[in-house]
């Protein structure tokens, strides 16, 4: 069975699943001009956050390749960026490092004499893109789909179900040829010997084997003493993070990525994620997925601005808002469900819309990894 | 001659500064009385989110009913104890701020927070509710519920009227955000004046950005009224430094940023002692943490990055009814729920970005205006903010905010 969709294809070869223009602010100061920008353009969608000036080192660094992965994201068919003109984050730096696969333009605030000016500006660029833009969706094979996966607060009970469905999931797209994303969260993060095993690269099993003491999570509130206090895993942490492993399939892993670094060809990846669904899948966004899964146990309340999210709950007790549900694990087979959690993804990736998206529940932002100055 | 009528006229504006300055009528302004004993200078209904996957329901929320304002941020949940600790500090102190007649709080049952949050609020009879989504059966009904509330709030508020209170009561916080050369000159040392008169009438004024006080901490450290305070604010500096440090970083490799090395300035040196001077003269009464309220009145000096939005939220949360804000290049943010003035340094900012410039601090370098002159104008201009004017930055909407994170997520 040949699994397609229906999507965007961009000039570098890459494929959205939606054709969303992104709106872009370099710092928070320019948040409120890129937000009235996107709500009076059609399909413009304001990518807003809270950093973007007083960052050094790592922590801008993160910032930077964030905001030039989501530009570049093949689910926006055009960027706009907007500026203060005084930030850190300066728009011509952005523009010098967001490969040219799509229109891209650059404005800022103290350059166009004040918001007004801005907004004007802004919107007759981005209406001019809205004008031309192709909106006929054409067929793609299943190898053009970058799949983040994340899974969050499953309960214990039934987790080998859960987890057997979603690696059986996992494993089918990676056997066609399809790009996924695991988020390596805290749970998953004890399984770190399991994971070196996945790969004959060295480089790449070192980068599991650094797991041993914990994910590399900086603290700075006390200088000197805020690097990486680190503990070595419980028991019950390894226990469970063996049984969670099982939600990763079989398959072998090509590298542990870092937010926003990007696959080099298709197969299975992990990638550093956090337990802020919003943060991770931003991240996601910004390594190139053009589609999401999130599993969990509890509900789901948010998603990203631009990647559609397909929610996967694995609890069958009815607590939880029926209305945010894309797909209800049942008692059926796995290998049944696996197959309906695709063709939903697929009827997603080929525009229908989820349930994130019909309650307009799409957020964005950056994680820190260093304190702002 | 002309000289001489230059000096004489020069000698004239100096003396009438020198008489102006004694400061000290009684200055009132109309405010909305809290019942904790606070003021307030806005009466703003507002939505917060305890935890960060609230934040898109709380914009909807927000939304729902006309002149509610949304707070929200992505802190609350997966965030080590010390960050966790002052992300709450933060919420807590914008849902209890006295510029806010009602505040509905977002949050999870399962997570324990809201309800420490509301039980906190609640003690301080702030007017907050709390709404707990996994206790709401639907998302049409979770809905419905917070509309109602919300409407009821902005219907009970216009009951509340504003009355004569006296400028003590006020709490101003000074901030600058995109800095130039004319900053240290104009602007900041106008704001400076001003705070002086303002701590003569036994308001408090909050300096805040640590990292603007690095080069230059000696200056407000003498200043101390006792050596305990002083050496707080000298170990606050050195670990701010320190902390950049350990990033592998050097602050004075990106400080000053680009748009002030554009705007003239060329050391952090330098751009700390232009911005220390929104401090004044006054003694240096006590030293808070970010988002901490402070317990005395007079000059304080809180603890915050150099991040104008992180910082301004800081000083909201502390409970600063107002905010000055300096700005060289031009910067337009604000607060949900404080009023921002914006004291621009020089007058072609003030002639091409006047959208987003309240006073124009230029008048002193050309010569309309003196430094006193300016202190008194601003002086003027928080009290007629005080009592409902709206900045530039409440027109434009610019009600940006984001807390200061101490560690990762995890």
């Amino acid at each position: 069975m040949a699994y397609q969709f229906e999507g965007y294809l961009r000039s570098d070869g890459t494929v959205g699943t939606r054709n969303y223009i992104g709106v872009v602010c370099s710092v928070i100061c320019s948040s409120r001009v890129t937000k009235e920008i996107a709500e009076n353009v059609n399909d413009a969608v304001p990518l807003v956050h809270s950093n973007g000036c007083a960052q050094l080192g790592d922590d801008f660094t993160v910032t930077r390749n964030m905001l030039v992965g989501m530009a570049s994201n093949p689910n926006l068919y055009a960027a706009l960026l907007v500026g203060l003109g005084c930030e850190t984050n300066q728009i011509s730096g952005l523009l010098r490092s967001i490969p040219k696969n799509k229109p891209l333009e650059g404005i800022g605030i103290q350059y166009l004499a004040g918001g007004k000016n801005t907004i004007n500006k802004g919107m007759q660029i981005a209406e001019e893109w809205s004008k031309k833009v192709e909106r006929k969706r054409r067929i793609f094979s299943i190898t053009s789909l970058s799949v983040g996966v994340i899974a969050l607060d499953l309960e214990d009970e039934k987790l080998n179900k859960v987890t057997s469905i979603i690696g059986k999931t996992v494993d089918i797209l990676v056997k066609n040829d399809a790009t996924v994303l695991m988020g390596l969260t805290e749970t998953l993060a004890p399984a770190y010997l399991e994971l070196s095993k996945r790969t004959d690269n060295d480089e790449v099993k070192n980068k599991f084997l650094s797991l041993k003491d914990r994910l590399d999570r900086k603290q700075w509130k006390e200088a000197y003493t805020s690097k990486n206090i680190r503990n070595s895993y419980s028991k019950k942490e390894k226990a469970r993070a063996s049984l969670e492993l099982a939600l990763t399939g079989n398959s072998k892993v090509r590298n542990f990525l870092y937010y926003s670094e990007k696959p080099a060809g298709n197969g299975l990846y992990f990638t550093k994620a956090s337990n802020n669904l919003t943060e991770t899948l931003s991240a996601m966004a910004s390594s190139g997925c053009n589609i999401a899964i999130v599993i969990s146990s509890r509900d789901i309340l948010t998603g990203s601005l631009i990647l559609p999210c397909l929610t996967v709950h694995s609890s069958s007790s009815t607590e939880y808002f029926e209305d945010l549900i894309d797909y209800r694990l049942t008692e059926e087979e796995a290998e049944v469900q696996a197959e309906k959690i695709i063709e939903t993804l697929l009827q997603v990736g080929s525009g229908q819309q989820t349930s994130l998206e019909k309650y307009d529940l799409g957020e964005f932002s950056i994680p820190h990894v260093g304190t702002t100055f | 001659m002309i000289l001489i009528l230059i000096y004489l006229t020069h000698f004239f504006l100096v003396v009438k500064d020198l008489l102006r300055g004694e400061g000290g009528t009684m200055k009132t302004f109309n405010g909305y009385q809290r019942a904790d004993g606070s003021v307030g200078v806005r009466n703003h209904v507002i939505v917060i989110n305890a935890i960060g996957k609230l934040a898109g329901f709380t914009r909807k929320m927000a939304q729902l009913v006309p002149g509610v304002i949304p707070v929200v941020h992505q802190g609350g949940e997966a965030q080590f104890p010390q960050d966790l600790t002052q992300t709450v500090r933060t919420l807590q102190g914008i849902a209890g701020h006295p510029n806010v007649s009602a505040a509905l709080i977002l949050g999870m049952k399962e997570d324990n927070l809201t309800h420490v949050m509301e039980e906190q609020l609640n003690k301080e009879r702030h007017h907050v509710k709390v709404l707990c989504l996994d206790e709401e059966r639907t998302i049409t009904e979770m809905f419905k519920k917070g509309k109602q509330w919300l409407k009821t709030a902005v219907e009970n508020r216009r009951m509340e009227k504003r009355v004569s209170v006296d400028v003590s009561k006020l709490i101003v916080g000074l901030e600058c955000g995109g800095s130039d050369a004319w900053s240290g000159i104009t602007a900041n040392p106008a704001i400076g004046c001003f705070s002086d008169y303002f701590v003569k009438d036994e308001g408090t004024s909050i300096l805040a950005e640590t990292t603007e006080a690095i080069g230059a901490e000696h200056i407000i450290a003498e200043r101390a009224v006792h050596p305990k305070v002083s050496a707080k604010f000298i170990d606050m500096v050195k670990e701010y430094e320190e902390r950049i440090k350990e990033t592998g970083q050097d602050v004075r490799s990106a400080n000053p940023s680009p748009g002030n090395i554009a705007g003239g300035l060329t050391t952090l040196e330098e751009k700390s002692l232009g911005c220390i001077k929104k401090g004044g003269n006054a003694p240096l009464n006590e030293v808070i943490d970010y988002a901490e309220p402070p317990t005395k009145k007079g000059f304080v000096f809180m603890n915050t990055p150099g991040y104008d939005v992180e910082s301004v939220s800081g000083l909201a949360a502390g409970g600063a009814q107002i905010v000055l804000f300096s700005t060289g290049k031009g910067s337009p943010t604000g607060s949900p729920i404080v009023p921002v003035i914006k004291i621009g340094s020089n007058s072609e900012l003030y002639e091409t970005m006047a959208e987003h410039i309240d006073v124009n601090a230029g008048k002193i370098m050309e010569g309309s205006s003196t430094r006193i002159e300016m202190g008194e104008e601003i002086y003027n201009t928080v009290i007629n903010t005080a009592s409902g004017n709206k900045t530039t930055a409440e027109k434009n909407g610019n009600q940006e905010f984001a807390i200061w994170r101490l560690a990762e997520t995890i």
